[in-house]
């Protein structure tokens, strides 16, 4: 008897504890969804959380989002992005000069400093863009470097013609090379303290890797409690120091979005840029929830050398993949997993894209808001015509077979909320015509693995672009490309596409002096990419972050970077 | 006792050699390695990297090189971040150590007394809410407790603050590491000191008149720590080493995330270091437990 009065007594206790539990978070989100948060009166800090430990502070050898939005608020190169998203000169004095033929870059550049007083000339671009792409370095984004043409001795085509004058010749035109200048790869770095913390040439990074190096953006770094927080001060040597109000930026180190929103909530955070999943539909109304554009397409992929199109004809794999594609239902994902207004996505090259040309890239290969259930129909004409038996089973559902065989895709994905239930939504659309989806969710390394070696059916796919130009997006598929995860040209499978002409596109767009002319060689490359549907469009990403009420001038760029410089912190 | 204590310093040794070579081979034999990125790295920069840290040669290569540098002092950089890897490993465990102890120290001391407590008030209300306190203490996990804990200091109640990057506050992630073995001490301790109330000797005592304070302090709580000190060994060794789900709630840049992160980044160099500065801290700490017997049991002879 007492032994039962004990175990109810537990139960009542578990149950009164989840009760808390739940009703807490429940309370918090509401609260915040009907009214503003608790603020931080600190007004001389800005207290951010973008990610955990990051891995690089050097802006050559960082490459990760979340690094380049360090490095864009402690470095700074000739060219920046304005609180419009737009490009504006920084050290520059003016845009670049640009020859006729679209070869010849001149920069003239301002007087500036270091953060640790000494003169910053235009010989320390020479040496930092070398530097970046020289092999020892070995960064991520030393492509980044390849419009910029060498030199007989394969150093790059770039002289400083007096301190302050840079003079950078390219391979082709490239427009976007303004948006280059901008990149966090082409800021400056320290010569004599990178080559100080780099005696053996094994560790180019080694020179920031404690606070107090010197840099010469808006901020230095004074504090690094690894794995917990980042405190930068103000550099009085910054261009532009005289519009930088805050005192100090303070990163909390941590991706546990628990955490994150907890501290946001309470005051002791005032920008967050992840928000738990569960707690979008509670804040999105909120004044200080902010969702802006971003350059990027969440997407699935079908490997076009798996064993799933064996047997079939080129032209059959693409009917079977299309069908695929017209069955998932984009408009249900973007509104019950995505959440925060996504664009269902027509077209891999996103929204919102300008063509190199001056004119917006657009592009349209089915009615996006048309997918799903709806669509029934021509899918199944489509399984048909790949060769599959679709038999009608009388009560509104169907049954599809390969030779004779029910069809199962193996569909891989990394551990993540939102990827689970993407996955969860196409499995149900798939589900209408009789095709089993077989979710399978691996650790993030082994997937990544996968991906890249072609070990997969169908898997999760994402890419947000480093620059605003369609041959970021769709240079990835080129066959060489070690993003092409596809396996497009790289599987000598009888069901997959020739891939050949598309290498050849890419290489032509590269060329090509014309902008009207590269703009179309874009649109026929992506064309050649539609037509798989190895690549399936799911919708276009956009950012969100939450910034409190007594906060302003912070700004993000639609490459996820975000600008706290300017950023003024009020008492209320 | 020297000689026994030089026995087990050579079997210390045999063994961390054992687990070294095991982690080498079995990490390089799972799938994925450290330069995987979403946008995938260079071939160019990839060879770089690869030969720059020795991994495109054979394992058994580079594991022959790595113990090499390893008895020279050299724990080599992480392969994800370039950074040398000695430095932040020591840093990190101070933070554990300094949580890890505290929460052992707070575990033991109130977990000896509730357990003390429970067992000469059996069956009697302290005793029924120290063991139903106890049972939730081992039931819940920790993530709930931390999470739990958060809710109710930090944002209900607003005693402590979430984040605060100048003075962080270890109350929480104390509590929240201490909860488990502070349970399971006061179970042990009650479960061993009524045995040893019942013992003959505590009777004889008592009926030669021991006080009863000495009789509780001296002579049964005494024999009745010896299986609270078998606990106590390996669970220090690892409450040291930290709890990722408890750094990661309060912001804690602990040794127990950095060990999580580095197996999911393939981070070879920090998984091989972790991983060997964990085993000597479990060998020392097994080695120290056993010589703390010495001291609690006269009976235990090392020379047998």
């Amino acid at each position: 008897m007492k032994k039962k009065v004990l175990s109810l007594l537990l139960a009542a206790t578990m149950v009164v504890s989840l009760a808390a539990c739940g009703s807490g978070s429940k309370k918090s989100s509401s609260d915040s969804a009907k009214s503003a948060t608790a603020v931080n009166t600190d007004t001389s800090t800005l207290y951010v959380n973008i990610a955990s430990e990051p891995d690089y502070l050097d802006p050559a050898l960082n490459s990760s989002v979340d690094g380049a939005i360090l490095a864009v608020n402690s470095f700074v190169g000739l060219l920046t992005y304005d609180e419009s998203g737009e490009l504006a000169p920084a050290l520059a004095k003016e845009m670049p000069e640009v020859s006729d033929d679209g070869l010849t870059y001149t920069v003239h550049m301002i007087e500036s400093k270091w953060s640790d007083g000494s003169e910053l000339t235009a010989n320390d671009f020479v040496y930092s863009w070398n530097r970046a792409v020289a092999k020892e370095t070995a960064s991520d984004y030393a492509y980044l470097f390849d419009v910029v043409a060498r030199n007989d001795d394969g150093t790059l085509a770039v002289t400083a013609d007096d301190d302050y004058t840079l003079t950078i010749k390219l391979t082709a035109p490239c427009p976007y090379f303004n948006q280059l200048l901008a990149f966090p790869i082409y800021m400056p770095v320290p010569q004599a303290a990178v080559e100080a913390a780099n005696s053996d040439g094994t560790t180019p990074g080694a020179w920031c890797q404690e606070a107090g190096f010197v840099s010469n953006g808006a901020f230095t770094l004074s504090e690094w409690k690894h794995n917990e927080s980042m405190t930068y001060v103000k550099n009085d040597n910054y261009y532009n120091a005289d519009n930088v109000k805050l005192e100090k930026l303070n990163y909390m180190l941590s991706a546990d979005d628990t955490a994150t929103y907890a501290a946001y909530n309470s005051g002791d955070l005032d920008f967050i840029d992840s928000i738990p999943t569960d707690e979008i539909a509670s804040v999105k109304d909120n004044d200080e929830f902010h969702v802006v554009d971003q350059l990027g397409t969440y997407y699935v992929a079908f490997n076009v050398g798996s064993d799933l199109f064996s047997g079939m004809t080129a032209d059959q794999a693409n009917a079977f993949r299309e069908a695929i594609s017209l069955l998932i239902d984009r408009d249900y994902i973007v509104e019950t997993v995505g959440q925060t207004g996504q664009v269902a996505a027509d077209s891999f090259v996103p929204e919102g894209m300008e063509d190199g040309n001056g004119e917006a890239y657009e592009s349209s290969y089915y009615d996006a808001d048309e997918t799903g259930s709806a669509k029934a129909e021509d899918a199944i004409k489509l399984l048909e015509k790949a060769g599959c038996e679709v038999e009608d089973n009388g009560d509104g559902t169907y049954k599809t077979t390969l030779n004779g065989e029910a069809i199962s895709i193996p569909y891989i994905l990394n551990e993540n909320d939102g990827h689970q239930k993407v996955a969860e939504c196409i499995q149900q659309d798939l589900s209408v015509v009789g095709i089993e989806m077989t979710i399978e969710t691996e650790d993030w390394n082994v997937f990544l693995d996968e991906r890249k070696q072609g070990n997969f059916t169908f898997a999760r796919e994402g890419w947000v672009a480093d620059y605003d130009d369609p041959i970021n997006m769709l240079e990835i598929f080129s066959s060489a490309s070690g993003n092409n995860d596809p396996q497009l040209g790289k599987t000598d499978s009888a069901a997959a596409p020739d891939w050949s002409g598309y290498d050849e596109l890419i290489q032509k767009i590269y060329a090509e002096t014309d902008t009207a002319a590269r703009a179309e060689l874009l649109h026929q490359a992506e064309d050649m990419l539609m037509d798989t549907y190895a690549v399936i469009p799911i919708y276009f990403y956009n950012d969100v972050y939450m910034q409190k009420s007594n906060v302003s001038g912070v700004y993000s760029t639609a490459f996820g970077n975000k600008y706290f410089m300017y950023a003024d912190k009020s008492a209320k | 006792m020297l000689k026994y204590i030089g026995k087990r310093v050579l079997l210390a040794i045999v063994s961390i050699l054992i687990v070294s070579a095991i982690t080498f081979f079995a990490m390089n034999a799972i799938p994925g390695g450290p330069f995987n990125k979403e946008k995938a790295t260079d071939p160019a920069v990839q060879a770089e990297l690869e030969s720059r840290y020795n991994l495109d040669k054979p394992v058994t290569t580079q594991y022959v090189l790595y113990m090499g540098n390893l008895i020279h002092g050299d724990w080599g950089v992480s392969l994800k971040s370039g950074r040398e890897i000695w430095p932040d490993i020591t840093s990190k465990f101070a933070v554990s150590a300094k949580l890890g102890i505290s929460a052992m120290i707070f575990a033991t001391i109130i977990g000896i007394v509730l357990g003390s407590i429970a067992a000469l008030t059996r069956n009697k209300w302290p005793d029924r809410l120290i063991v139903f306190f106890t049972t939730l203490g081992t039931a819940m996990p920790s993530f709930v407790l931390a999470t739990l804990l958060l809710l109710l200091f930090c944002l209900e109640l607003k005693w402590i603050p979430v984040y605060n990057s100048s003075n962080p506050n270890y109350i929480l992630p104390i509590i929240s590491l201490s909860v488990y073995p502070m349970a399971y001490i006061t179970r042990l301790t009650k479960t061993s000191m009524l045995d040893a109330l019942n013992q003959d000797y505590v009777r004889t005592a008592k009926a030669k008149g021991v006080s009863r304070v000495k009789l509780i302090f001296v002579h049964a709580l005494r024999n009745a720590l010896i299986p609270v000190i078998t606990y106590l060994g390996p669970q220090i060794a690892y409450i040291l080493t930290g709890s990722m789900v408890v750094e990661n709630i309060f912001t804690i840049g602990g040794l127990g995330s950095a060990f999580v992160t580095s197996i999911t980044n393939r981070d070879y160099t920090t998984i091989m270091a972790v991983t060997i500065f964990l085993a000597i801290l479990m060998v020392v700490a097994n080695l120290l437990t056993d010589i703390a017997y010495k001291f609690t049991d006269p009976r235990i002879d090392f020379n047998n």
